[in-house]
């Protein structure tokens, strides 16, 4: 709150500078500082927070200034009737690539950024060899300027100060907001964001649309700050290249970060232009870029936010420590959940063939079977991470199949992973925060951290709420993931061999704690290779080989069945 | 007998240098150049030309007995920055007169500031005369005021003055926009002349791969090629099409780097437009006996690899001699005062005699058609500016 | 129409054209995929290579692969003092971007210090010269940068398969705890790695020398298209990246002999954004 107070009041008394009468040169400068401003921070908010690498923030930037060539200088359009339009046209051009793109998993990371750099090439050719420019470039020098003030730069700093104010404050309300943490969630794991309840897929054409929308705004003040398009300058390795690096000097991940790293590259600019020492003084700046980046890895921003902390943090720390575990006593309508028939095939091999069980409240089932029998398949199906071939998932009244693995989350599953998925820049306590958040529980901000302190004191990492999940052992790692399955209020919640590398100790500590999650109804399917867990803990067992299911039943006549031990100990067994 | 008058004129002028030092507060002339970036190679050459201009003012009287100061700026080959530069130079260090940048982009940038400010605009490598509206820029890229008209006109007529004019043209240009423009216009005046064009390609500028428009330049195999290439372009284009066994018979550039395109073995007879080469009658212009020698010594201690003056160089030597004729002729440092006097007056420069009261502030088209003979580029047409006894080598 | 033997010359013209690319892609591509590092100044240093096989040969009459038998051991040990840098301050992937843009700015300034921004040419006898294999010309130059190119990427990539070097580099670039875990020196390994993608730029740099023009600026004018054949090419995957330059080298070269040559990288770049898109396991 402090820090939107302070975006806005700052704003406002940059907005008076055009009336002090500073030479005009200023005003242009900062013009420039606040035109990147805008055009690193939006790019930030896909590409930094979600991490979708883009190289192509130019054709965003690129279509808003030949929309507003075409619209004033083709067409006689005003200039400032011309600007929603030019956000219009980058938005649509986003959303355009993001409906086909984001919807194949692979295409992340490099093959983002390959991906967005190519259409920025297709693009630039596209205008190049059409009437929107065709090569001569588009001079604009006859489209009047609106006056917001008596002098033209004036205007556009304005403009450009307006943008870049705007820009920051979605940025810091993003962050600040459901949007920002499911694309943070986003950035560090895709998969288990989405199976934790995040709509991964409209939120990145969300961040997608506004990034572009932002940028093509830029783009279109520009054009009229230029005045004079050519297709080389306007589509030049310049924008996606610097957007990228100031986001990088400032850190990409804060809200601020990208907007300083702008400010320091685009005055460093200026600082060497004379004629005599131009070629040296790139060389230092670019020396001193280098230094910053080796020394504040980060970010500017995370670092001095992290120093400032680092004084002020031990002491905040102490008073997290006696919290009643309020929560959980709400727990939603409990459900059966049922599985009908399901089968799954990934190429040629049959994963899941026909398996059916069900699993009722407050009922513990155990899922086992040799490596390679479908186990995790089936979790993964009915997670909704993978789509069923063939057959239903129900709970309660609700189909699960056919949802995306977010709505199933939002209808109460929950599930840990074998290997804990925590998500890598998330406190403990954040990780635990963002299911609560997402899942069925949909709590605000404020009440998911009360409830995931909670959860953490339920699952005893209390004092480890503040740490990164790399600072965790095993052990407390394979304890986040059920404190995150059960922040999210489950109905059904899917273990995957959470008992696995775990000492004595612990294992009993666990136990413990499953039979304390039974007793609330929710619904418990494990999959798990300990027999005397399984043995002690479960109501029944289900039993999988080769993607079906070969015996069900009670704990010991289940494991006794004539097929089952064929399977475990070979046929020579079988008495 | 020249060289002898040669020498008693730079005797002369240290004579006079050692009279008169300027004095008093300097005038500051600001301006920008693409000193770093994708243009700076032709940049560095305006920037020798500018300060050598600077100091023999200097050495001289200065202008109006003060010295010139000469505020060089970076624009790193980038409009926006040129144009706050541009800016800067006015609002900040209030400079008391403009020097253009390099480049049509840079220029129009810049332009756009100077109107703002009603500054005299001098400027010298601007390649699209109907954009440039402003009623107080002098433009030294003498191209006329429709370059892809007369400059297209100029190298046909010098073509259909040889033994065996050409009946066939291919154009392949790059889309840089002043070298698409002219060269479009070339496939026009062509056409109206009766030549048959059996090629025209435009290509993206920063193409790299030659050996497909070569290909396709040696299947349509035409009497005439001509290149709209922009740097070493039309070197590159010539060696792919060595490549391929085949040398078009007359090809035509139109900016190339001069100095690579003249020392290269593929580029024997290769044509191009000048306004300006080292022998008479050019060294006979205004100024030339001066720039030839002192630019031939500051390249070479520049490290640059081709010391001669030529387009470029004379080009921007003229914009100098523009703004100093005015003030001298004016005494006076006031814009409208200046380029009220330039629009009356012609300009004696290193390129000939310059108008301003055309279309445009355009006056004559000076560009003349040189050859590259024997590893040098000299001018084969308008007769009356050939060469000494040089003349259009037919294939 | 166009003829025939208009068509196979585009082929061979794209695929010699790729072949550059796919020279200047693989140094990139090695320590972008085994390194995690996104090397921007690996152009720069190419240049630099190109710019010093042209002093040697233009001032000291030194032939360009004895110039190029000096640059390639220079910038290996280049590459690996690099990398020593690299290693000591921790550099990411996502802030490999900015140090080796900042070096590449560094390297472009101490290019134009030394050989100014006008341009240079380096005139060979051969750099005109072709084979003629039927109706076709192929250049011999080119066809050398290619072969190079192809020699040295099957020459990396069984490097990488079949040494012990090799797997264990890869085997760090999936999981640097795992390999770590069994005893897998990895650092020692990534400046051997880091040393071959520079000594690589000058071996393109030798061939740019040769058969380009040379300015300072030019260092970025590579980039977008490098990256895209890297990118396509698999990362870490030389072979890959040979065709992946191929890919593009035909597909622009064609587009240009058919069609209008303005055209040609909405054609080969509209190719890629297909196979991402359709195929994306593919690539």
């Amino acid at each position: 709150m402090r820090q939107a107070i302070g975006l806005l009041a700052a704003g406002l008394i940059l907005a008076m500078l055009p009336l002090v009468g500073l030479p005009a040169f200023y005003e242009s400068f900062l013009y420039l500082v606040f035109h990147w401003v805008a055009l690193a921070t939006s790019w930030s908010l896909l590409s930094g927070y979600a991490g979708y690498f883009s190289f192509g923030h130019g054709a965003f930037f690129g279509a808003g200034m030949y929309t507003v060539a075409t619209l004033t200088a083709g067409l006689g359009a005003p200039f400032l009737a011309a600007l929603p339009v030019a956000a219009v046209v980058a938005t649509l051009l986003s959303l355009g690539i993001g409906a086909v793109v984001f919807r194949v998993k692979r295409l992340r990371g490099e093959l983002f950024g390959l991906l967005t750099l190519a259409i920025t090439f297709v693009l630039a050719t596209i205008v190049l060899n059409t009437r929107l420019d065709g090569g001569p470039g588009v001079y604009l020098s006859n489209v009047p300027l609106p006056r917001l003030v008596a002098s033209p730069t004036g205007t556009f700093y304005l403009l450009a100060l307006g943008l870049a104010v705007l820009t920051l404050a979605a940025a810091y309300t993003i962050t600040s907001s459901r949007l920002g943490l499911g694309l943070f969630a986003i950035h560090d794991d895709e998969d288990v964001a989405e199976v934790e309840g995040v709509p991964t897929f409209a939120y990145k054409l969300v961040a997608f649309a506004l990034s572009a929308g932002i940028a093509g705004v830029a783009g279109g003040i520009h054009a009229m700050y230029v005045s004079y398009l050519t297709v080389p300058d306007t589509f030049s390795i310049t924008v996606p290249l610097y957007v990228v690096l100031m986001s990088v000097l400032g850190g990409a991940r804060h809200w601020l970060g990208p907007a300083v790293g702008a400010a320091l590259i685009t005055a460093s600019l200026y600082a060497f232009t004379g004629g005599q020492q131009a070629i040296l003084g790139r060389a230092v700046v670019a020396f001193v870029l280098i230094l910053i980046v080796l020394l504040l890895p980060e970010g500017l921003v995370p670092a001095v936010l992290r120093r400032a902390r680092g004084q002020r943090g031990r002491a905040a720390d102490v008073a997290v420590a006696p919290i009643l575990a309020a929560a959980g006593a709400r727990t939603e309508a409990p459900a059966t959940l049922d599985c009908r028939d399901v089968w799954r095939a990934f190429g040629g091999i049959q994963a899941l063939r026909g398996v059916s069980l069900s699993v009722a409240p407050g009922e513990i089932v155990a899922l086992v079977g040799p490596n390679g029998s479908g186990k995790t398949t089936l979790i993964n199906v009915i997670s909704g991470h993978h789509a069923a071939d063939r057959g239903r998932v129900e709970l309660g009244a609700a189909t699960l199949t056919g949802r995306p693995a977010h709505e199933i989350a939002g209808l109460g599953v929950s599930r840990t992973y074998q290997i804990p998925r925590p998500f890598a820049h998330f406190s403990a306590l954040d990780n635990v925060a963002l299911a609560a958040t997402f899942g069925s529980a949909r709590c605000a901000p404020a009440e998911a951290r009360a409830e995931a302190r909670a959860w953490l004191e339920f699952t005893g990492l209390g004092r480890r709420a503040a740490a990164l999940p790399h600072e965790l052992n095993l052990h407390e790692r394979k304890f986040l993931e059920l404190a995150r399955a059960l922040a999210g209020r489950p109905r059904v919640i899917l273990l995957d061999e959470v008992l696995s590398g775990l000492n004595p100790g612990e294992i009993a500590s666990a136990v413990h704690l499953i039979r304390q999650i039974r007793e609330r109804g929710v619904a418990i399917l494990f999959v798990e290779h300990l027999m005397r867990a399984v043995l002690e803990l479960s109501d029944r067992v289900v039993v999988l080989n080769e993607g079906e299911v070969i015996a069900a039943g009670g704990p010991r006549e289940a494991m006794r069945a004539a097929r089952v031990i064929e399977v475990y100990l070979g046929k020579a067994h079988v008495a | 007998m020249v060289r002898g008058a040669l020498v008693a004129l730079i005797l002369v002028t240290f004579a006079a240098t050692a009279l008169a030092a300027p004095a008093g507060p300097p005038i500051r002339i600001g301006g920008t150049l693409a000193l770093t970036g994708p243009l700076a190679p032709t940049a560095l050459l305006h920037k020798i030309a500018g300060e050598i201009y600077v100091d023999e003012l200097n050495k001289g009287n200065g202008l109006l007995g003060r010295p010139v100061e000469w505020g060089l700026l970076d624009d790193q080959s980038k409009p926006d920055l040129t144009r706050s530069l541009y800016e800067k130079l006015i609002t900040v260090d209030k400079v008391d007169l403009l020097m253009g940048p390099y480049a049509t982009s840079g220029i129009l940038a810049a332009m756009g500031v100077a109107q703002r400010y009603q500054k005299v605009f001098p400027h010298h490598s601007f390649g699209m005369p109907h954009l440039a509206k402003y009623e107080m820029h002098f433009p030294t890229a003498a191209f006329g005021p429709e370059p892809n008209r007369t400059v297209p006109t100029t190298v046909f007529d010098a073509l259909a003055a040889t033994s065996n004019p050409p009946k066939t043209v291919a154009i392949v240009t790059s889309k840089f926009s002043s070298a698409q423009f002219q060269s479009s216009g070339a496939k026009e005046v062509a056409e109206k002349r009766g030549l048959k064009v059996v090629l025209y390609l435009e290509y993206e500028f920063g193409n790299r791969d030659w050996g497909a428009l070569a290909a396709r330049v040696k299947d349509a195999n035409p009497d005439f090629l001509w290149i709209g290439v922009l740097g070493l372009d039309g070197n590159q284009m010539l060696e792919a099409m060595k490549k391929l066994d085949y040398t078009p018979p007359r090809h035509f550039h139109l900016f190339p780097a001069p100095g690579p395109l003249a020392l290269a073995p593929d580029a024997k007879n290769a044509l191009s437009v000048t306004v300006f080469e080292e022998h008479p009658p050019f060294m006979s212009n205004a100024g030339a006996a001066k720039l030839v020698p002192l630019f031939r010594e500051r390249a070479t201690k520049a490290n640059v690899p081709y010391p001669y003056v030529e387009t470029q160089v004379a080009g921007s030597w003229a914009a100098w001699q523009c703004l100093e004729a005015a003030v001298t002729a004016t005494k006076s440092l006031d814009d409208k005062v200046l380029a009220q006097w330039l629009k009356k007056n012609r300009v004696d420069t290193i390129i000939g005699k310059l108008r301003f009261d055309g279309p445009n502030n355009y006056g004559d088209d000076l560009f003349r058609v040189k050859q590259v003979q024997d590893g040098k580029w000299v001018v084969v047409w308008p007769r009356e500016f050939a060469a000494p006894g040089a003349r259009l080598l037919p294939p | 129409m166009p003829s025939l033997t208009l068509l196979g010359q585009s082929v061979v013209s794209g695929l010699l054209a790729g072949g550059l690319y796919a020279l200047l892609a693989l140094g990139l591509s090695l320590s972008w995929g085994l390194l995690r590092l996104v090397n921007l100044s690996h152009f720069a240093l190419a240049l630099l290579g190109a710019y010093l096989t042209y002093q040697l040969g233009h001032a000291f009459h030194l032939a360009p692969w004895l110039a190029a038998g000096l640059i390639v051991p220079a910038f290996f040990a280049l590459g690996v003092v690099l990398h020593v840098v690299f290693a000591r301050f921790r550099v990411t992937e996502f802030t490999s971007l900015l140090v080796t843009f900042g070096l590449a700015v560094i390297l472009e300034s101490l290019i134009q210090w030394f050989w100014t921004a006008d341009y240079r040419r380096y005139e060979t006898p051969w750099a005109s010269a072709s084979i003629r294999v039927g109706p076709l010309f192929v250049p011999t130059l080119e066809l050398l940068a290619c072969l190079t190119a192809a020699t040295l990427a099957v020459a990396t990539w069984a490097w990488l398969r079949f040494t012990y070097v090799g797997k264990a580099l890869r085997a760090a670039a999936e999981d640097p705890a795992m390999a770590g875990a069994f005893g897998v020196n990895h650092r020692a390994h990534a400046f051997v790695l880091s040393g071959i993608s520079a000594a690589y730029a000058g071996v393109a740099g030798a061939f740019i020398a040769l058969i380009s023009t040379l300015a300072p600026a030019q260092i970025w004018a590579w980039l977008g298209t490098v990256f895209a054949v890297v990118i396509i090419g698999g990362l870490g995957n030389p072979v890959g990246a040979l065709l992946a330059g191929f890919l593009i080298g035909v597909s622009e070269s064609v587009t240009m002999a058919v069609a209008a040559p303005a055209w040609a990288p909405l054609v080969s770049f509209s190719i890629l954004i297909g196979l991402l898109v359709l195929r994306p396991e593919r690539v």
